[in-house]
């Protein structure tokens, strides 16, 4: 019944993020030593060896969710990358003890940029095939058509628009070719922008877009809406890939929704091409069950992991009686209710900060599992993220609502007499509608949340659906008027802060449907001061100009914060599991080996 | 509960001691039928154990606020994460929060005590409505017969086509957010109780259509028509007085399965809404945690289970005074 | 005869096509999601949202939608494709109803097994402590809610968070064809909580059932041709008291074929309950349209069998 709360998409950053596996001698009695637990960012992982233990055998993977899309042109999000990186190759990607620094992947060395940040070259990498059927070697064609076919509306990409727009062509796109993208040769392919921001481009290129993909086998698939390339047909370029038939279909064979994915190894993987070790010979991935039971498999179990986050009581029960087989990474993101700028009581900016002021975000940590799992928020560049310690840090940018992380009913009674209600309660008569998601710790948070507009004398309708019809159906549709989506979340995309920043909080980036910017933020001064920070070159300029404008969100109380988040990661007693930290901090499948 | 209704319409035992009392010696009693059912129903030790626990929770229901104030905790929506540990698992019984706390930190004795109010709710109002249209449907339709009586029976035909759980998960699902019928029904227990009106009112319809087919044939009630009195007056004065018994008996059976309902739907996220208090809802959030927080699990469930065995006792009782042809546990 | 039997497949036939109507109706009206969005994915542009919309022909009259449905319905045996996983609707019913038939088959075993020795019992020992014990069980198994029995058992008896750890717990169901051991034993605690509340209706039923006739006529004529108690009871008595347990029966099977959605939900048997479930959750609205059919077609398709088989099963009726 219930399901763990993904933070909802785009997600990003630069600086790199801490994996810690716990150290505790023995059992521990758990209890209040856990709030001690440091968690640094910039540390280098402790305990993450990335020499296996063993080549060969099967992994077993438990997870409550299933996965949404396999098609690299169409996956968005944790899930679906564990199992991504694993059977597709982008151009850059992050090995697992680094969010922040990219190696060439299909890529053969870092790009060249050239042009002022117009122009971005890419050599690609030669000995690279496809997995069967096709066969055959990878060229800059492919790499050019992966990303074509991302503005084709059977693809539909969730980000080309973020990250490619500013491709020459890109933005007019629908899926033929884009006039910026070049193969001058068969390993060569370049990319000319209408923008200087071949960097952000870079970081981009670590996305799974950028994936070879074949025309000659994807063409046919695209033509059906939506495309069956990644739904029942797919070929690898990783280490492994979906079980399939004879002509590529793994619809049925390595996947059987809701139930079960195999990965088996991809036959034309060549290891001298790639950075991955790939110790394991297979990975069986078991879908669905109740989260407190695939716990138990897991912990008492021997090649095993789960790959979602474990449940809360699971998660107590590691870190007493099993302290090897638990792992954290910070950085995996943040939760925060998205208050309604546009529409409803929240355009006034003063309730926002009563609400900011009154939420009790140690109560939003504790309900997600205490401290080993979740900090409070305090503003939204998160730890890990260049900017974060410019922005302020753990304690934030210094103002009164912020300042009291248990909730300070004081401060929000003075916003709320700010906001032209004497007796410090709301008495406008509008009752909101809160959409939240259903499962823990995601209707806990909700509830909190609910109570604590209640506490400032809001009528409120509390809603809890399931996670993608809060999603597709009320907190990216704008025409909605939701006021308070209290599940709202968000997980860098890759090592910028651009990408934590920009999609859900630039004004003109408001869509009809399918909005990120929830909170519908639309203020000049920051739409103004984002254009000119994505024109930024260089990492610490860079986290500068966004931890500036992380302080006028804070300023205006777009939303109100949550927690920052950690990963929790629990294995077997057979496994030697990796974690890779510039995502979600999920398992990495390339790195992990059993004992 | 799948079969319930059929159980409740069969099952019998040869108790005809208290009717044939009446024929013995040829001594006819001048006793109304309802006399009878009184005096039997007295008679029944469990169905007034069950009586007498029904008023006690319709009192507990009424006054939850006043009881929740004498036990000493805190209110059913009172957040406090201080009554979890250091993980955020909730705590289990102590003098502070006799029945433990949930993964808010709140207290599950009052939020026990505040459930049985949304159980009543929906199990008595929504059977009260469901039994309203049902014996307007089978007034009509026993009465004038013809096309009236098929087009009725048929669209019962259709409504019990459809499977009942399915059918309140997908409306509860459909109305859970802005409510149906544009609104006119709002999400959570509006939605459940037309959710339970809408499977039931059939089964009332087939029972009282079949007492009106037999009671218009009666003597009295062609005396009133020789003497001429209208339709309507024949309805309301002469057939619906006689149809009171059995529908309270037949409601009464139909609650302790509406209230199962309720509990089913709001257990599997379409019911009731957080953070309302529900005993199905409080089950369903005690189910990823059941297996540490076994208080969580255990009270709400034997909350409901009392209930629904204590309305299943007093139905029971209330069958077997009606008719003791019918007699169906003691 | 035959008349009476055409006359009602035709209604059956009739009343499936309204119960499809209705559910594309109702879920046209009440919508949770919008599945093309929901195909689009998270953050598709309005244009490709459109253009999928007009693929799944969701932007014609409802009607035409419905027309195009039935017509693959009837001419095709197709009932379309999740909007999720893009599965054929029929290929994932026919995926998941092994592990629903499974659960009914085993529980019905069971409940028949321990109902009707219990009735026949009850109804023979009639008012002494046995039968008062018994039925008042009955009456407590009638009243728990299956999903917190489930619970309980889960956490007295399964092997991964139980009490005792006895039995496979939830999510361990396998297909009966892949592992034949496992199969049984991952079902042993959903059998026994599924049984439980229908056993206990039908010992109640059979029981009552049982009484009444046992003071019939015939049985008087039986035992006074001298036959054993034992004889008198199996034989006539129990003959005479089933066919309201076969009317029941034959219903109770028709609507668990449909999918035994909570006990489903609580061992994590991926059955068409818990596929009805999930659709539900997810908007998937050929998923829900699919199972929602086939439910109804079982319940239809069982009152007609039993409504058809009355007579033929009453030796009363039979007689006359």
């Amino acid at each position: 019944m219930s399901r763990p709360n993904r933070p909802g998409g785009p997600l990003a950053a630069l600086a790199s993020t801490a994996l810690f596996v716990l150290a505790v001698a023995g059992c521990g009695s758990g209890g209040s030593s856990t709030s001690t637990i440091p968690l640094k960012a910039g540390e280098s992982p402790i305990g993450q060896q990335l020499t296996g233990k063993h080549r060969g055998g099967t992994l077993t993977v438990y997870e409550h969710e299933d996965f949404e899309h396999f098609d690299p042109g169409e996956a968005y999000g944790g899930q679906d990358y564990t199992v991504l990186y694993a059977i597709e190759r982008p151009l850059y990607s992050y090995p697992p003890n680094t969010a922040n620094k990219l190696v060439p992947d299909v890529a053969a060395t870092a790009p060249v940029i050239s042009d002022g940040g117009k122009t971005l070259t890419v050599t690609i990498r030669p000995h690279i095939y496809f997995s069967p059927p096709v066969n055959r070697e990878v060229n800059s064609g492919d790499v050019a058509y992966a990303i074509e076919r991302g503005a084709n509306p059977n693809v539909a990409n969730p980000y080309f628009h973020s990250y490619f727009n500013d491709v020459v062509g890109a933005e007019k796109a629908n899926g033929g070719l884009i006039a910026g993208i070049e193969t001058p040769s068969r390993y060569t392919i370049v990319f000319h922008l209408t923008k200087p921001t071949a960097a952000l481009l870079y970081g981009a290129l670590s996305l799974p877009l950028s994936a070879p993909v074949p025309p000659e086998f994807a063409k046919p698939l695209d033509a059906h809406s939506p495309t069956t390339y990644g739904t029942e047909y797919l070929v690898a370029t990783g280490p492994y890939m979906l079980k399939a038939d004879s002509r590529g279909k793994f619809l049925g064979i390595g996947y059987q929704p809701g139930k079960s994915a195999t990965l088996v190894r991809n036959p034309t993987w060549n290891p001298h091409t790639d950075y991955r070790p790939a110790y394991l010979d297979r990975i069986d991935i078991n879908i669905g069950g109740e989260p407190t039971v695939i716990g138990q498999q897991v912990l008492k179990g021997q090649n095993v992991v789960q790959n979602d986050s474990p449940a809360q009581s699971i998660v107590k029960e590691a870190y007493e009686r099993y302290p090897q087989q638990i792992t954290f990474t910070s950085g995996s993101g943040d939760y925060y209710a998205s208050l309604n700028n546009a529409h409803g009581p929240f355009t006034n900016i003063d309730l926002r900060k009563a609400v900011w002021a009154a939420l009790d975000r140690e109560a939003i940590a504790k309900v997600r599992g205490g401290p080993l799992v979740a900090q409070p928020m305090t503003h939204f560049l998160y730890p890990g993220v260049a900017g974060y310690e410019q922005a302020g840090g753990a304690a934030g940018p210094k103002v009164d609502y912020n300042e009291h992380p248990e909730g300070d009913m004081a401060v929000a009674t003075k916003y709320m007499k700010l906001a032209g209600y004497s007796s410090g309660k709301y008495t406008g008569g509008k009752t909101l509608q809160v959409v939240g998601s259903t499962g823990e710790p995601a209707e806990g948070m909700a509830q909190i949340v609910n109570q604590t507009l209640q506490n400032l004398g809001f009528k409120t309708h509390l809603s809890l659906v399931d996670q993608s019809v809060m999603y597709d159906k009320y907190c990216t549709v704008p025409a909605q008027e939701i006021d308070v989506c209290p599940n709202g979340g968000w997980v860098r995309d890759f090592a910028d802060p651009q990408t934590v920043l920009y999609v859900p909080f630039y004004g003109p980036a408001i869509e009809a449907q399918g909005n990120s910017n929830w909170s519908q933020v639309n203020d000049p001064a920051i739409n103004a001061a984002m254009r000119k920070a994505e024109l930024v070159v260089g990492e610490p300029a860079r986290a500068e100009a966004w931890a500036k404008i992380d302080e006028m969100l804070v300023a205006q109380a777009v939303a109100a914060p949550e927690v920052y988040v950690n990963q929790a990661n629990i294995e077997g007693s057979g496994v030697a599991g990796v974690n890779q930290l510039w995502n979600s901090g999920a398992w990495d499948y390339d790195f992990t080996s059993l004992k | 509960m799948t079969t319930g209704a059929a159980d409740i319409l069969i099952g019998s035992e040869g108790r005809t001691d208290l009717l044939d009392l009446g024929r013995a010696g040829g001594v006819v009693y001048a006793r109304s039928p309802r006399q009878l059912f009184w005096r039997r129903l007295r008679g029944d030790r469990f169905a007034l154990a069950s009586l007498a626990f029904i008023a006690l929770l319709l009192l507990v229901a009424l006054a939850a606020p006043l009881i929740v104030k004498l036990a000493g905790v805190p209110g059913p929506y009172v957040q406090n994460l201080n009554a979890t540990d250091a993980f955020g698992s909730p705590l289990g019984p102590s003098a502070a929060h006799p029945f433990g706390v949930d993964q808010l930190g709140r207290d599950v004795f009052a939020r026990v005590i505040y459930g049985a109010r949304v159980s009543l709710e929906v199990g008595i109002l929504g059977t009260a409505i469901a039994a309203a249209i049902g014996t307007v449907v089978g007034l009509l339709a026993g009465f004038y017969r013809g096309w009236v009586d098929t087009l009725l029976s048929r669209t019962i035909d259709v409504v019990l086509s459809f499977p009942v759980l399915l059918l309140g998960l997908g409306l509860g699902a459909a109305c859970g957010v802005r409510g149906c019928v544009k609104g006119a029904i709002g999400p959570g227990t509006p939605t459940i109780i037309a959710i339970v009106a809408l499977v039931n009112w059939t089964y009332i319809a087939r029972i009282v259509r079949g007492q009106v087919l037999s009671l218009r044939e009666q003597e009295f009630v062609q005396a009133a028509r020789s003497l001429g009195a209208s339709n309507t007056r024949i309805l309301f004065t002469e057939i619906l007085p006689n149809l009171l018994a059995p529908l309270i008996v037949y409601s009464s059976l139909l609650i302790p399965q509406n209230i199962l309902l309720e509990a089913a739907l709001s257990y599997l996220g379409v019911g009731v809404r957080a953070p309302t208090a529900s005993w199905g809802q409080m089950l369903a959030d005690a189910t990823p945690i059941f297996n540490t927080a076994w208080w969580y699990m255990a009270f709400p469930g034997f909350a409901l289970l009392l209930t629904v065995l204590a309305f299943n006792l007093l139905g029971d009782g209330l069958q077997d005074a009606l008719n003791p042809r019918t007699t169906t546990l003691t | 005869m035959t008349r009476y039997i055409v006359r009602r497949l035709l209604w059956g036939v009739a009343l499936l096509f309204i119960v499809s109507a209705l559910t594309f109706v109702l879920f046209d009206l009440l919508p949770s999601g919008d599945p093309a969005k929901l195909r689009a994915g998270r953050t598709a542009t309005p244009q490709a949202i459109a253009h999928i919309r007009h693929e799944l022909g969701l932007d014609q009259p409802i009607y035409t939608q419905f027309f195009d449905y039935m017509k693959g319905v009837v001419l095709h045996f197709d009932l379309g494709y999740s909007f999720y996983s893009h599965a054929s609707v029929k290929g994932l019913i026919a995926e998941r109803l092994p592990a629903t038939v499974s659960l009914a088959a085993g529980a019905i075993v069971i409940w028949l097994l321990v109902g009707l020795s219990v009735g026949i019992v009850s109804a023979v020992r009639r008012r002494t402590l046995l039968d008062r014990t018994a039925m008042g069980t009955a009456l407590v198994f009638i009243s728990a809610p299956e999903y917190w029995l489930g619970l309980l058992a889960l956490f007295l008896f399964a092997s991964d968070i139980g009490k005792l750890a006895v039995f496979p717990g939830a999510g361990s169901y396998v297909a009966f064809s892949s592992e034949p051991v496992k199969w049984f034993t991952a079902l042993i605690l959903p059998w026994l909580v599924l049984a439980a509340s229908f056993a206990a209706v039908y010992a109640r039923l059979l029981r009552g059932s049982l009484i009444e006739v046992l003071g019939e006529d015939y049985i008087r004529t039986a035992r006074a041709k001298g036959l054993t108690e034992r004889r008198v009871v199996m034989r006539h008595g129990v003959r005479g008291a089933i066919t309201p347990i076969v009317t029941v029966l034959g219903l109770d099977i028709g609507t668990l074929l449909g999918g035994a959605l909570l006990i489903e939900v609580v061992f994590n048997i991926p059955g068409v309950g818990r596929l009805n479930y999930d659709a539900i959750n997810h908007a998937d609205f050929p998923i829900v349209q699919g199972t929602v059919l086939l439910a109804a077609l079982f319940i239809v398709v069982a009152n007609l069998l039993v409504d058809i088989s009355y007579a033929f099963l009453d030796p009363r009726v039979r007689f006359k």
